[in-house]
């Protein structure tokens, strides 16, 4: 194959070269004496010692090279390439672990350093132009992040890396962790859930009476504008005051803090993004096919249910993908208020100046997100494209 | 037969319909033809119901529409509009089988149907009945629109401006196609237009409204000899009225026949039983002849055309 019709690919170029600077620049990881104090931190060298720097060197060069040249297939191989990299790069850390951590000392623990996050993430970059060049469908997308997901999985298991920080983190917490793994989920997924069926309903009741439109979205769009903090709080107050003055509720569990305003708050967020979505999506079924229908003979509930709904759908479960993501991130900061969930570790670990507990509340908090966008935008692909 | 009495519909303070009397016979065409804004398509969602009057009655073999209920009524009434309103979730098949559905006809007999119907206008029953909508040229997309308004097996078909928004050869052709269906179904229709041609052409009757009322409700050929106002003169066109009126005659109906149809030399130029006398003109002023030879399905020949006849008796 001629080379003009395969230049140079220069993203790719870039951001290897870019990895490579900042993977020599920057620390890989951090040996910690223990969890409070910030420690000595190593560099690609210090910490994996030549073999480490000469496999991840020459791997980005391979990078540089392969997109440099028209090779044959070699957005395919660059793909598997990184996807290798990619699960493989916790042992990374393992190397360092097993090459700098003091045996003698049972409160050593190591710190993952900022050069290790920009490889991962330079890496993914990378992977991504790649699959966009083989223009990978979703279903490969999908089998690739499972597969890098399982990597780590696997390399987060080993006995290896049991004295990472954020692995002892979770070591001390594993019950916690489930706990607030279970509350983070029933709290955002039940308020989307809860937030859904109102939204339809005050959607609908939108599209019957033209009137209920204006201050309907009026109010939804002014929940919206309270900032969250100050939405907890307030809820404090008349919740606190609810539930003292009935027993029932108290035994509840309905309190001034806790599930009970987090969940409020919650809904309160989702109706406006839910509604919008729905009443628009209802809206916008051009006014032709509503008429030829009604024209041959179909019921009002035949037309909602057959042609309308089904036309919204694609539109109304957009609106749900985001009001879950909304959700999932807001119900971090509803630890503040007492509601549990993996805000817990993430306040917790500001208070006590322990980056890597605030990392364990933060990443599966990230994780939960990206995967609930995941779902449910494929969820609306298959829609749309039916 | 579809009967309008005194029937009025106003917006608000403005009529739309004014007291329009309109008698529709069974099996015939009548075509609602005037500018626009006239109330055309109110006239016709009256009939289905999808508007409700505001004052006088309208009858459907005898009986007042509202009597029944409206989807009852509607189902029974085949309705195309030029926009084609086509479910774009559902594939063309879908499409044209919705009413079938609503009437809940065994799966085999509605998909006969929709096969019979995609041939019936020209469609491929093996790969257009599998596209979606979005992936039709706009002449079939309102192929479509019009077999599903017959897909039900209606008595009656209401078509606003079915072929609207075609070009002019797309739209000749399923003019053609309409009037072939026509002479094989038999079906009360009401189609509206703006296209003075197209309802000389398909019209058993031809109502013309102007403000929302009906000036003139008579046969084509009326409607071109004795138009009722300047207005219905205007919309025919005062200039081609002859030419008109020649297009709504056939060769076959003007041509001497010979006794026996004739064996005909091969690559004879000629024309067709079928043709217009519009045509048959235009053709002897560009050859220039004085006599065409006249030719039936089976290329034999049947008779001749003089121009003087044409020129005489056509119009
Ligand atoms: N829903 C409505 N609300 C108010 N006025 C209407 C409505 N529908 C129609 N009209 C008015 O009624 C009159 C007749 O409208 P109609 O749609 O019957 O015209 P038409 O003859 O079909 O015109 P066109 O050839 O443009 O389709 C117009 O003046 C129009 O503005
Ligand atoms: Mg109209």
């Amino acid at each position: 194959m001629p080379s003009s019709t395969m230049p140079p690919n220069r993203v790719l170029l870039a951001l290897a070269l870019a990895a490579l600077g900042l993977v020599w620049l920057l620390n890989l990881g951090v040996v910690q004496p223990n969890r409070i104090v910030s420690g000595t931190g190593y560099g690609l060298y210090g910490a994996t010692g030549w073999g480490g720097a000469i496999i991840v060197s020459s791997l980005l060069l391979m990078v540089c090279v392969l997109a440099a040249k028209p090779v044959h297939k070699r957005f395919l191989g660059l793909a598997a390439l990184l996807t290798a990299a990619l699960m493989a790069l916790p042992l990374l850390l393992e190397v360092f672990a097993l090459r700098r951590l003091p045996s003698d000392s049972a409160y050593a623990r190591i710190g993952i350093g900022a050069g290790f996050w920009c490889l991962a993430f330079f890496l993914a970059l990378m992977l991504l132009e790649a699959l966009g060049q083989i223009k990978a469908s979703r279903r490969l997308q999908l089998s690739i992040v499972l597969l890098i997901v399982a990597g780590w999985w696997f390399c987060a298991g080993r006995e290896g890396l049991s004295s990472l920080s954020l692995i002892r983190e979770y070591t001390n917490r594993a019950d916690q962790f489930s706990q607030a793994l279970t509350v983070h989920l029933s709290l955002s997924l039940g308020a989307v859930a809860i937030s859904a069926v109102l939204a339809f309903g005050l959607a609908l009741a939108m599209v019957r009476r033209e009137h209920w439109r204006r201050p309907l979205l009026g109010l939804v769009s002014f929940m919206q504008t309270i900032p969250s903090l100050a939405l907890f709080g307030l809820l404090i107050a008349p919740l606190g005051a609810l539930s003292a003055a009935f027993p029932v509720l108290q035994a509840l569990g309905i309190r001034g803090i806790g599930w009970a305003p987090a969940l409020l708050a919650l809904i309160a967020y989702s109706l406006l993004p839910m509604v919008r979505n729905t009443y628009v999506a209802l809206m916008e079924v051009p006014e032709a096919v509503v008429d030829a229908g009604r024209g041959m003979g179909m019921t009002e509930q035949q037309i909602f249910r057959q042609v309308k709904l089904p036309l919204a759908l694609p539109v109304i479960i957009e609106g749900v993908r985001i009001t879950t993501i909304q959700a999932i991130g807001l119900t971090a900061v509803a630890a503040l208020i007492g509601a549990g969930g993996f805000g817990t570790f993430i306040f917790q670990g500001l208070g006590q100046a322990a980056m890597d507990l605030v990392l364990l509340g933060a990443l599966p908090t990230v994780f939960l997100a990206l995967a609930a966008d995941a779902i449910l935008s494929a969820l609306r692909f298959q829609e749309t494209s039916k | 037969m579809i009967e309008l009495k005194g029937v009025t519909r106003r917006f608000g303070d403005a009529v739309a319909v004014d007291d329009i009397d309109l008698t529709i016979e069974t099996g015939e065409v009548c075509v609602l033809v005037g500018s626009s804004g006239c109330g055309k398509s109110t006239t016709l969602r009256m009939i289905n119901r999808l508007l409700p009057r505001s004052s006088g009655d309208i009858l459907v073999d005898g009986e007042d529409i509202n009597k029944a209920d409206p989807e009852a009524l509607r189902l029974n009434m085949g309705y195309a509009i030029q926009s084609t309103g086509l479910f774009p979730h559902w594939t063309v098949a879908r499409n044209i089988g919705v009413v079938p559905n609503l009437l809940k006809w065994p799966a085999r007999k509605r998909d006969e149907r929709v096969n019979e119907l995609l041939t019936l206008l020209g469609l491929d029953p093996a790969t257009d009945a599998i596209k979606y909508p979005h992936q039709l040229s706009g002449g079939q997309a309102q192929r479509v629109g019009v077999a599903r308004a017959l897909a039900g097996d209606p008595n009656i078909l209401l078509m606003d401006e079915p072929f609207g928004a075609l070009d002019a050869i797309t739209r000749e052709n399923l003019q053609q196609e309409m009037l072939r269906i026509q002479r094989q179904l038999n079906k009360t229709t009401v189609f509206v237009t703006h296209d003075i041609d197209e309802a000389l052409k398909l019209a058993t009757r031809i109502a013309v409204m102007d403000q929302g009322k009906i000036i003139q409700h008579d046969t084509p050929e009326a409607i071109l000899r004795r138009p009722a106002s300047a207005f219905v003169e205007n919309l025919i066109g005062k200039g081609d009225r002859g030419l008109k009126l020649l297009a709504l005659r056939t060769v076959g109906d003007l041509m001497e026949r010979y006794p026996q149809p004739r064996k005909s030399e091969p690559c004879t130029d000629g024309l067709s039983e079928a043709d217009s006398l519009r045509f048959a003109l235009s053709v002897m002023v560009w050859q220039n002849s004085a006599e065409l030879p006249v030719f039936n399905g089976a290329r034999e020949e049947v008779g001749t055309v003089k121009r003087e006849q044409l020129l005489q008796g056509g119009a």
